[in-house]
């Protein structure tokens, strides 16, 4: 069997999942790689969700928040994208390669564009192949 | 909670053929049915119609089941629904997940085996996540029926009066030292002429002597504490003096401001005359006087469109008002100066409203030639010589003639646009409403809810909001009116429930959460040196959960624990299919 990502994305609310539920009433196709979490605010995800989505075994993951200045919390899509910075260094450090975790902003009108994202993000980790961070901790387990 | 046996009823529905054409509902059902802790796992043709509910509702009685999964649409469209039936059935509503099957994955794919295994997925990570989930309880809290209505324009003079006539007190806050705004500049308004005295002057005697209504003018609003139903602050008049006042909603009525011609060289504003501004003509008419500043009657009158509006380096909407301003100064001058010509120098002629179209139709008719320029190509107004027929003439690229023309003006009016108020920054950061590029104060929801703002109880009317016309802003402040009565009927509002709480044992007092909260919903504890939420004034976002090193922050229904347990089940089905 050829090798399928399995990606899992942090939607917030208002903006992004709103906009995923878009692409789906405009009935546009996108790939069924992806597995949808919703939160309140982008601003929600915890680093430790992300390193618990690898960890489990995801390929990828994806955060997508409202544009910068249309946070229905005013500001939560800021706190995030600090936070994505440092989970960038952070993966990368150890020796996980940063495609595998994407920030974009999404807003409720951008069905369209939620649906070209996840086919990209999708090619973009079916190449990089099957993440190593699952069956590693599995043999480095006690 | 956590000890009690779990007992979890899942449901799936095929919303007649939308779900069940693209995901295997029968070959779900029977997987999921043998996952930990389900009792039941069923599917059923429309979850959502009253059978479907009445399904839930039967079996949470028959199976004593004490969580329900449902995979159907979004949880935006039916979480509401879903959450009725279970407390219809005796249990907490929060004790619901929703797996959305519909939007995210049968409507977006296209191979039916990797739907089915997504679907299996996604009800897999809702079964594990609402084995977490708590019963939260439904608060409340007291609505204050005084009203704070900032701005005694002809929005808040409306806003005020509906809601005082329906019995409850209105504190009007004034800048000025008069009430009447914009409006009480006007001589007569378009498009019937009615005069703006004879339409203001009632209302404003009726709202100073209206016993449920209090006014301060020269006065502004100190920041604004608190949230829906309980809001208080300080009005401080010219002299310093303060006074506190508290009410449970908001009516923003600022108004606008007038564009202030002077950087835009071409018009000569300032250094010619007898070029005037909209504004400055108005109050010509009000004192029946329309002369030139030598004293003389003006031969010829240009009237120049779209100053400081429609423009790309200025603002590029459009005002609204101006166009009919135009052609109701158009109308006033030939009657009042028969053997004057008119020139209206436009470059589309906006005549929307009701009653507009037929007042450029009648205007059409009169001595008033309508020249058309286009808005990247500004006419320029200059001096002539000593001694020529007139003062100044008008360069214009007509558009519909394709020629360069000159229009003779002894007096030239600048239709003046409308921008935001020098005061909407502060306005907005006291009460808590957001700004558009522009400056404008943003609605909930442009076409949806356009009275109310993402703070709830603040409500934003008239041209605070964007330009706007008389009758659209008295509409304004009528709906915004009706929905403060509405809430304030309801005696008690419900408030947010998903909030966030401090674990004191686990606070470290580091004060992070303190800093990232948008509505300044945590507070210090000198005392305990433990961060506190108001559960009031938080909205739920989560952020300072997911910002709090030590873990002490629960973000009610959307916890670590729930989150992670979601994540677990998503990736185990994934596992194991594959």
């Amino acid at each position: 069997m050829s090798f399928e990502p399995k990606i899992v994305a942090f939607l917030c609310n208002w903006c992004s999942y709103t906009g995923a539920d878009l692409a789906g009433t405009s009935r546009m196709k996108y790939a069924h790689n992806i597995r949808i979490i919703r939160v309140m605010c982008s601003g929600r995800v915890d680093p430790t969700f992300v390193l618990k989505a690898l960890r489990e075994g995801a390929d990828g993951v994806l955060i997508c928040g409202c544009h910068p200045g249309d946070c229905h919390y005013h500001e939560g899509n800021y706190r995030c994208l600090r936070r994505y910075h440092l989970m960038q260094k952070y993966i990368q450090q150890m020796g996980i390669e940063s495609d595998r975790l994407r920030l974009e902003w999404v807003s409720a009108s951008e069905g369209k564009q939620f649906a070209e994202l996840v086919d990209e993000m999708t090619e973009q980790v079916r190449k990089l192949g099957p993440s190593e961070i699952k069956p590693v901790m599995e043999k480095l387990a006690v | 909670m956590a000890e009690q046996e779990q007992r979890i009823g899942v449901y799936i529905c095929w919303c007649g053929s939308n779900i069940a054409k693209m995901v295997d509902v029968e070959g779900v059902s029977e997987q999921i049915g043998k996952l930990p802790n389900v009792v039941i796992a069923k599917n059923y043709k429309y979850m959502c119609s009253d059978p479907g509910q009445d399904l839930v509702v039967k079996d949470i009685k028959e199976h004593n089941l004490n969580r329900v999964v449902v995979a159907a649409c979004s949880p935006r469209m039916h979480e509401m629904t879903f959450r009725k039936a279970l407390q219809n059935a005796g249990l907490n509503p929060y004790l619901f997940e929703m797996a959305n099957i519909r939007e995210q994955v049968s409507w977006v794919h296209e191979d039916k085996d990797f739907a089915t295994k997504k679907a299996k997925s996604l009800i897999a990570a809702a079964v594990r996540r609402v084995s977490f989930h708590e019963e939260l309880d439904k608060r409340t809290v007291h609505i204050d029926p005084a009203v704070l209505v900032m701005g005694g324009g002809i929005s808040g003079i409306s806003a005020a009066l509906e809601i005082a006539d329906a019995g409850k007190q209105v504190y009007l806050v004034e800048r000025s030292n008069r009430l009447g705004g914009r409006v009480a500049d006007l001589d007569v308004t378009f498009p019937y002429g009615h005069s703006a005295r004879q339409l203001l002057e009632p209302m404003i005697k009726r709202v100073e002597q209206h016993p449920q209504i209090t006014v301060f003018t020269e006065c502004k609003v100190e920041e604004v504490f608190g949230y829906l139903g309980n809001f208080e602050c300080k009005v401080i008049g010219k002299d310093g003096k303060e006074t506190g006042i508290k009410f449970g909603n908001i009516v923003v009525a600022t108004g606008l401001k007038n564009f202030d011609p002077s950087g835009m060289d071409n018009y000569g504003y300032g250094k010619l005359p007898d070029v005037v501004t909209s504004v400055e003509f108005e109050k010509m008419l009000r004192q029946g006087k329309i002369e030139t500043k030598e004293g003389k009657i003006p031969q010829n009158v240009a009237l120049i469109h779209c100053v400081g509006s429609r423009n790309k380096d200025i603002h590029e909407y459009c005002s609204r008002t101006c166009c009919m301003t135009a052609l109701k100064y158009a109308n006033q001058v030939t009657a009042a100066l028969p053997e004057t010509n008119v020139y209206d120098c436009y470059v589309d002629m906006r005549a929307f409203g009701k009653g507009c179209e037929e007042l450029y139709a009648n205007t059409s008719r009169k001595n008033v030639m309508f020249l058309m320029f286009d808005k990247e190509d500004l006419p320029v107004i200059k001096k002539t010589a000593a001694g020529d027929t007139c003062n100044m003439v008008v360069e214009m690229n007509e558009v519909l003639s394709g020629e360069a023309i000159e229009v003779p003006a002894d007096m030239v009016v600048l239709m003046v646009g409308a921008e935001a108020h020098e005061d909407a920054k502060e306005v907005a950061h006291a009460v808590g409403v957001s700004m558009c590029g522009n400056d404008f104060f943003i609605e909930k929801h442009p076409k949806l809810d356009p009275v109310a703002t993402t703070t709830d109880g603040v409500y934003i009317v008239g041209s605070c909001q964007g330009p706007k016309d008389i009758p659209d802003s008295i509409a304004q402040a009528g709906a915004a009116a009706s929905r403060i009565l509405a809430t304030i009927a309801q005696v008690e509002v419900e408030v947010e429930v998903t909030t966030a709480v401090v674990n004191e044992d686990l606070c470290c007092g580091c004060q992070t959460c303190i800093k990232v909260c948008p509505y300044s919903a945590v507070t210090y504890d000198e005392e305990k040196k433990v961060s506190t939420v108001n559960e009031v004034l938080c909205k739920g976002c989560g952020t300072c959960g997911s910002t709090c090193p030590t873990g002490a922050i629960r973000s009610r229904h959307f916890t670590d624990q729930q989150i992670m347990s979601q994540i677990e089940g998503l990736m185990a089905m994934e596992m194991e299919v594959a």
